[in-house]
């Protein structure tokens, strides 16, 4: 009796220990994504689950970030036992600091869908998580009412016609002003980093970096800068002086949604904002005319990107589960209507639903419709602290256009 | 009595006793002083120590030694000279306006009138209000309930008024903010002190024929100097460290022009250096801006209630 004891605890244990080290070997084809966006945490878990029954590979999404800093929290993630095997940088900031664990993408299907992936020195390291954009919003039904079609909006010229004429119109259209500008103390990221970004990639090829390089070295473009202080100018002509100096976010896009601007200098992000205020009526984008000529393109970049880790052991799996989000039906469903983000491949055709959203994936689809995001690799606090005061001097009427191209420039030069 | 207990003893027992207290005093003043020590000893010196050197605030980048170089920069720094200016002039001029209205509110609710309670909690209320709160309360008033009154009066200066986007009139609404936050805190100061002035002195020199002013001036200011070394010690040091407010209200702007440079009308001290240290990532510089800082409020305010206290009569 004893001794059938014995045996049926020795035969339990080694079923035991067969069933966990089938486990753990089950543990090691898993896939691990540690991100960054609490927002989508549920939905990309559901899109995971989703994956693991079409292929078998289980992949974990491991979520920090809101109030907890997910920099940090990565390093911790890293010095634990099991490493994730996709984490997020966003841009080149995070590639300096992990620039040591980062595997490179090749021969992946993706890689030819978009235009925005990260790439350093040839090799595309990061997977665009999404897509934003900004350029000129405009209110289709405004711009109809005034017969200004919003396609013939391509160049400084254009744009001052259609600024006259919708100005001298803005009585019967119940306008304020023509365009929702602002430049105020809490509005310097739209003048210093967003507007300024024209000055850095208007009019060059995707990518571009030559202007960005000279002013990281202390050089400016003066005869850019000659061009874009026109447009400049033009904006905040024909802008509201109360929302130009002193108005926050929600005066600007609220001087939009309200129908009392036709024109706003925003982004796509302001769709929840225009979406919980029951706004309705039909906008796109056009091109920002930041320098002189031909204009087809808006400024469209990816805020964060899926990298890999090098010590990862699944690297084909993770690959494998990327290239699936991009390229299967499934996976655009989840990045449009389940995560409500706009993804950055052309092959995608589901519109989501949020107008400014839908028109971007328009611009990403189009060839050579994108101009680059530069404004975040300049130095520490140049745009919005340095640049920022500079356009409200200049909105304020403070200095004029020669002092306002002098002040650029010698902050530009002050770099080095 | 000598014949009862040997001087010997009895000295070796004083020694011991003595040294007995000496180590509960130790022990007992150990964990406060140990926190201290940590929390602010330790960081002050290693503040110090960064001021000198260019700190990034990056776990594994050693700090270089730059001498005062750091110190070199912040004075040449023309937004450093111009904040410092104004920090001086938001200073003098919301000490003066808190303790002109604290008095005036302390005169008011001390006398004989109906529901002076009321009003007393009504004017101490908005110093329970967080400064981030009543700065966007102002930054709404001053942006659209004043041009609001201009509309319905028809006044198109009113109207048309962009208080923040001025220099000036931006410095006054931080003021006048702060007036309204702060004044009704000093008021209970004031009114403690002007309770404890002597009534029988008040009536002798009235029946001497003393009026409101001639009483006021002789008797109650020095009566109540006491409670003005207080009241001028908490304004000083707090207008002169005031943060909160200023990021609701103005975060810093508008711009205006110093010295052919455009700086920021009411980025006062303590937000220029949170600027310098956090939206510039310069931290070496912001620390040794943070110590000159240090340095000026401690000589102000030492010196101040040096010469208050001079002032101040004993009965």
């Amino acid at each position: 009796m004893k001794k059938l004891v014995s045996l049926i605890m020795i035969l339990a244990l080694i079923f035991a220990f067969v069933g966990c080290s089938k486990d753990d070997a089950k543990e090691s084809q898993e896939v691990v994504i540690y991100q960054n966006k609490v927002e989508i945490h549920d939905q990309l878990s559901a899109f995971a689950e989703l994956y693991t029954k079409e292929t078998g590979i289980k992949v974990t999404v491991k979520t920090s970030g809101g109030d907890s800093p997910y920099a940090e929290n990565l390093k911790a993630e890293f010095q634990s036992d099991r490493q994730p095997d996709i984490f997020v940088i966003e841009g080149m900031g995070g590639y300096n600091t992990w620039s040591t664990k980062l595997e490179p993408f090749a021969d992946q299907e993706w890689m030819d869908l978009t235009a925005l992936e990260f790439v350093v020195d040839g090799k595309t390291y990061g997977f665009p998580v999404a897509v934003e954009a900004w350029g000129m919003a405009y209110n289709k039904e405004i711009l109809d009412k005034a017969g200004v079609d919003p396609a013939t909006l391509t160049s400084q010229d254009a744009y001052r016609a259609a600024f006259e004429k919708i100005d001298s119109m803005k009585e019967e259209l119940g306008l304020t002003s023509v365009v929702a500008m602002a430049a105020g103390p809490d509005m310097t990221w739209v003048t210093g980093l967003h507007n300024f970004n024209g000055y850095l990639s208007a009019g060059l090829p995707y990518g571009d970096t030559t202007v960005l390089d000279k002013l990281n070295n202390g050089e400016a473009d003066l005869q850019r800068l000659t061009e874009y202080a026109d447009w400049v100018e033009l904006l905040f002509q024909y802008a509201d002086e109360a929302v130009l100096l002193t108005g926050n976010y929600d005066a600007q896009v609220g001087q939009f949604g309200t129908q009392k601007a036709a024109f706003i200098h925003q982004g796509n992000w302001i769709d929840p904002w225009l979406a919980d205020n029951g706004v309705d009526f039909e906008m796109g984008f056009a091109p920002h005319a930041s320098v002189y000529g031909k204009h087809n393109a808006i400024f469209i970049g990816a805020p964060s990107y899926y990298v890999l880790n090098n010590e990862s052991e699944n690297l084909d799996a993770a690959k494998d589960f990327l290239n699936f989000m991009a390229t299967n039906e499934a996976g655009h469903n989840y990045m449009v209507n389940e995560a409500k983000m706009v993804p950055a491949f052309t092959n995608v055709t589901i519109k989501p639903d949020a107008p400014l959203s839908a028109n971007v994936t328009e611009w990403v689809a189009k060839p050579n419709g994108s101009y680059t995001w530069l404004q975040n690799d300049m130095p520490d606090g140049f745009g919005m602290g340095t640049l920022g005061p500079i356009y409200e001097s200049f909105a304020k009427g403070d200095i004029d256009k020669a002092e306002f191209i002098n002040q650029l420039k010698t902050k530009i030069e002050a770099i080095k | 009595m000598g014949d009862l207990v040997p001087p010997l003893f009895k000295k070796g027992l004083i020694m011991r006793q003595y040294k007995s207290d000496r180590l509960w005093f130790w022990l007992f003043l150990a964990p406060a002083l140990f926190a201290f020590i940590l929390v602010v000893i330790i960081p002050f010196i290693m503040g110090i120590y960064y001021s000198l050197t260019d700190w990034q605030a990056v776990a594994g980048i050693k700090p270089n030694f730059v001498g005062l170089e750091n110190y070199k920069t912040m004075f040449t720094d023309i937004a450093f000279q111009y904040s410092l200016i104004r920090t001086f002039l938001f200073t003098f001029l919301s000490v003066m306006s808190i303790n002109f209205m604290a008095l005036l509110f302390a005169f008011l609710v001390t006398r004989e009138v109906k529901g002076k309670n009321f009003f007393r909690a009504g004017f101490f209320i908005p110093n329970l209000i967080g400064g981030l709160v009543l700065g966007y309360i102002w930054q709404f008033i001053f942006k659209s309930v004043v041009p609001s009154i201009g509309t319905l009066l028809h006044i198109p200066a009113l109207e048309d008024l962009l208080l923040l986007a001025d220099p000036t009139l931006a410095l006054f609404g931080l003021i006048f903010a702060f007036t309204w936050q702060y004044a009704g805190y000093i008021m209970m100061i004031y009114i403690a002190a002007l309770l404890n002035v002597p009534q029988e002195l008040l009536e002798a020199a009235e029946i001497d024929g003393a009026n409101f002013w001639q009483k006021f001036r002789s008797i109650t200011l020095p009566m109540i100097a006491q409670a003005f070394t207080i009241t001028s010690f908490l304004t000083l040091v707090n207008s002169f460290k005031q943060f909160d407010i200023i990021i609701a209200l103005t975060k810093g702007g508008p711009s205006t022009i110093y010295n052919g440079e455009i700086v920021n009308a009411t980025e006062l001290l303590a937000v220029h250096i949170y600027n310098v240290a956090f939206k510039y990532n310069d931290m070496a510089q912001g620390q040794a801006r943070a110590i000159i800082f240090f340095l000026m409020l401690s000589v102000i305010s030492i010196a101040q209630v040096y010469f208050s206290k001079k002032r101040e009569v004993e009965m």
